[in-house]
């Protein structure tokens, strides 16, 4: 195995750690702030078809990211569906990356995952760009951006492309990529909650909510007929 | 140097900070701007060159504030993640158009954020914030008032509600000839209790009699409360969950009252869901008794073989539009479609459907602002092509503001169609059961009495004809064949006719001959049917006079309705079949 620099080491270990500690943190009080809000109830007797439950709404609605048959929106934007599952593929890979590289290099080694993540990263990427074209040109998605939207897609877009040239992780060839890479990921993690990217955090608790909800009334599961 | 802040918009941070739950303060952080849910909009669609109506940026205006004053990077970096507090009652006013003038809180949106953003119930939150600060469509203030005072929406006495209630059942009578056909009142311990909209009352009260006699020839122990009898809600629309909560326990109390086992609540979207679903967290009650929509007891009736029907009475093609608040929020849509295909021959299904259907343009309250009739019936162009793609003559529904909402879309795309309902529909196809065969012992004497009781038939029938005898009407249209139309109409029933072609012709009769009911249309050259209402409203002389509006533009009820003068007696929306027309004459006139 290739030593590595002081610099680079710092990068993968140490700082990882603490940007990694620093969000575990954030992210705790952020979900102790969101229960704190007092949850509404129905009191009603339960509406729809017999079948129709809560259990199966909620199970339902986390699952609705994965079916884009279930939504009118990804059924006639199945292209941007698609980019959609390109580019959150990108971001495991990335994150996945980070530790993989300070904790199991050897694993790095091997050709295929190396392809792999490759391919992931650089999917994403393209994608980044194409959602950054499609922020900056659509009437509409500019006039609903903010400028963290703008800044969240670009530090990801960049941190793509680092992390592509991070993959095969020889820093015998040039360490900044590397260097940038973990930066950028340390960077990542400590702005994250900051910003729209934590809206992972908040996922599974708007679609608990809203699938509880929409099966108890009976409208999930979806029924599309005719 | 900080702004100052007017007090009504300290007021809408501070009731901010009290609304919030989980479920919102989740939608308000879980947007990531995507933009899915843009196409998922009527509003959009109609305008695609205006963002302004995407679900995102309506929902925005609300987000902005929670971000700036209730979530930690809005308060320290606001310009970074689009936080905006709020100052002035400008700009309360910009969001009122927003909240209320462009959504129908019709949840579409929400069932296509791939966040689970549930918009539609923060702008409902949203409309409550401005109007517990007295800021509102001025349309949605009368309309809340008069539920808060007079205990329905349509400001309905309660001897006028009662007087429809015994005139619906001497005609249900007539047409079932059973004396024992009435609508009960306050009956105590009966199985069901029939609540209805207001606007049957005031406008459609076939519906009243159709309901009535489906649940006569069931056999059903039922009755309809004399108070708490309007199952609508306009604390849906307003987001005041203090008059959502009145108003529901009203209907609530009086079926506790008169011990009545089961709550049926007619065919009204934000009404079932309004009573059905939202009413018992509003008023914080738990309910201990069952509620369902007529629909439901209605199919019931025909499962359980306690009514017939013959479908093949109701020939023509039909369409069937869901009901945001049925479909969206309360999954009744199966229901109304097993019934339909039961009672009509040719239905064709309308796409997209379900909970996937697109509203009516008359959803959130919509229909009582006028001041946003223009924008929603350019929306109303997905809606037209949705009813025009399906080939049908007749758009059935189970809710009364979409009925009122398709007929102006109807009208305003010319597209020739009527709207009804699945009562309606079910009385058409209802199976009268033949009276018991009289033994042929008894003949000769059962024809005499027959013959009898056939000339009080025609004397009561020529009696009824002339019900408008010596009524002076006036009718004002500049369409020579609407007065012709209406005139002959009119004086078959007895009553004497007066015509006037324009504004300036109908205010000099009015005054000289002071006529028992005038009726008026809105659109005419030279002085309109608005300048018409408020000159004879504004003349002692001629302020009590009887008015009933006929109109085929109901854009332009704003000419009327906007005014802070007493309103018609009645409305009409052309065109207007012969039926209709007398019974909203005897109606307005009193006559039963």
């Amino acid at each position: 195995m290739h030593e590595i620099s002081n610099q680079l080491h710092f990068a993968e270990h140490s700082l990882q750690e603490v940007a990694l500690i620093f969000m575990a943190i954030v992210y705790t009080l952020r979900v102790v702030w969101l229960v704190r809000f007092k949850a509404g109830k129905e009191r009603q007797p339960a509406t729809g078809l017999a079948g129709t439950t809560p259990r199966k709404g909620i199970l339902y609605s986390w699952a609705n990211i994965a079916m884009p048959w279930a939504m009118e929106s990804t059924r006639k934007n199945f292209f941007i569906y698609v980019q959609f599952a390109i580019f959150h593929i990108g971001v495991v890979s990335a994150i996945t990356l980070s530790f993989f590289i300070p904790y199991a290099p050897n694993l790095m080694a091997n050709p295929v995952l190396i392809t792999v993540f490759q391919i992931s990263i650089g999917g994403a990427f393209i994608v980044g760009v194409m959602r950054i074209i499609r922020r900056s040109t659509v009437k509409v998605m500019r006039h609903i951006s903010t400028p963290d939207d703008y800044f969240s897609l670009l530090l990801l877009t960049v941190w793509f492309g680092f992390a592509f040239f991070a993959v095969p992780n020889q820093p015998q060839n040039g360490e900044t990529a590397l260097v940038v890479y973990f930066w950028l990921t340390a960077f990542f993690l400590v702005y994250v909650p900051f910003s729209k990217i934590s809206h992972y955090l908040y996922y599974p608790f708007t679609r608990y909510y809203f699938g509880k909800s929409m099966g108890y009334r009976g409208v999930y599961p979806m029924v599309r007929k005719g | 140097m900080s702004r100052v802040r007017s007090q009504k918009a300290e007021l809408v941070i501070e009731r901010l900070g009290k609304k919030l739950n989980r479920q919102i303060v989740g939608s308000l952080v879980a947007c990531v701007h995507c933009g899915m849910c843009t196409d998922a909009c009527h509003y959009v669609l109609a305008n695609p060159d205006d963002p302004s109506y995407a679900p995102a940026a309506k929902a925005d205006k609300l987000r902005k504030l929670f971000k700036r004053h209730y979530d930690w990077t809005g308060r320290v970096i606001p310009w970074w993640v689009g936080a905006k507090s709020i100052f002035t009652d400008e700009e309360l006013e910009d969001l009122k158009d927003t909240v209320f003038g462009k959504c129908t809180n019709c949840r579409r949106c929400s069932i296509n954020c791939p966040m689970g953003v549930d918009f539609a119930t923060y702008n409902r939150m949203t409309r409550g914030l401005l109007v517990s600060v007295g800021i509102m469509p001025e349309g949605v203030a009368v309309v809340s008032k008069d539920q808060w005072e007079i205990g329905n929406q349509m400001g309905v006495l309660t001897e006028d509600y009662l007087d429809t209630l015994e005139w619906m059942g001497e005609e249900m009578q007539e047409e079932l000839d059973d004396e024992t056909a009435i609508i009960p009142i306050d009956k105590e311990d009966a199985d069901i209790v029939y609540t209805i909209n207001p606007r049957e009352v005031k406008y459609d009260p076939r519906t009243i009699s159709d309901a009535g006699k489906i649940f006569h020839v069931a056999g059903a122990n039922w009755t309809m409360p004399s108070e708490g009898w309007d199952m609508t809600n306009f604390g849906l629309f307003s987001g005041d969950d203090a008059l959502g909560g009145s108003v529901a326990a009203r209907v609530y109390d009086k079926l506790q009252e008169i011990r009545g086992k089961k709550l049926v609540i007619s065919e009204c979207g934000h009404g079932y869901r309004s009573t059905r679903c939202e009413g018992p967290n509003w008023a914080g009650m738990d309910i201990g008794f069952e509620m369902e929509s007529s629909v439901i007891t209605m199919l019931n009736f025909i499962k359980e073989g306690k009514i017939q029907v013959d479908k093949t009475r109701n020939t023509t093609p039909v369409t069937f539009h869901d009901s945001c608040n049925n479909a969206r929020s309360c999954g009744l849509f199966e229901e109304p479609r097993e019934l339909l295909k039961l009672v009509v021959t040719d239905f064709t299904e309308m796409y997209p459907n379900r909970a996937e259907n697109y509203c009516c343009t008359g959803g959130g309250g919509a229909m009582s602002m006028s001041e946003y009739t223009p924008q929603r019936l350019k929306s109303g162009i997905v809606k037209a092509n949705q009813l025009k793609d399906t080939g049908a003559k007749i758009v059935v529904t189970s809710c009364h503001n979409c009925v009122d909402g398709l007929n102006d879309v109807i009208k305003h795309y010319k597209l020739g169609m009527e709207v009804t309902q699945l009562v309606n529909l079910v009385a058409n196809a209802l199976v009268i059961p033949e009276k018991k065969v009289v033994p042929v012992v008894e003949v000769a004497e059962a024809v005499v009495e027959e013959a009898i009781a056939e000339e009080a038939v025609e004397a009561e029938e020529i009696k009824k004809e002339l019900v408008l005898t010596g009524r002076k009407i006036l009718i004002v249209d500049d369409e020579p064949d609407i007065r012709t139309f209406f005139g002959a109409v009119l004086e078959d029933n007895g009553a004497i006719i007066l015509e006037a072609g324009d504004g300036d012709q109908a205010i000099e009769i009015a005054n000289s001959e002071k006529p028992d009911l005038i009726t008026l249309d809105l659109s005419m050259p030279g002085k309109d049917g608005g300048k018409v209402f408020e000159a004879l409203r504004s003349n002692p002389e001629t302020e009590r006079l009887k008015i009933c509006i006929i109109t085929g533009r109901p854009e332009l009820r704003k000419l009327i309705y906007d005014q802070e003068l007493s309103k018609p007696e009645g409305y009409l929306d052309k065109p207007v079949d012969e039926d209709t027309l007398v019974l909203n004459v005897r109606k307005i006139l009193e006559l039963s």
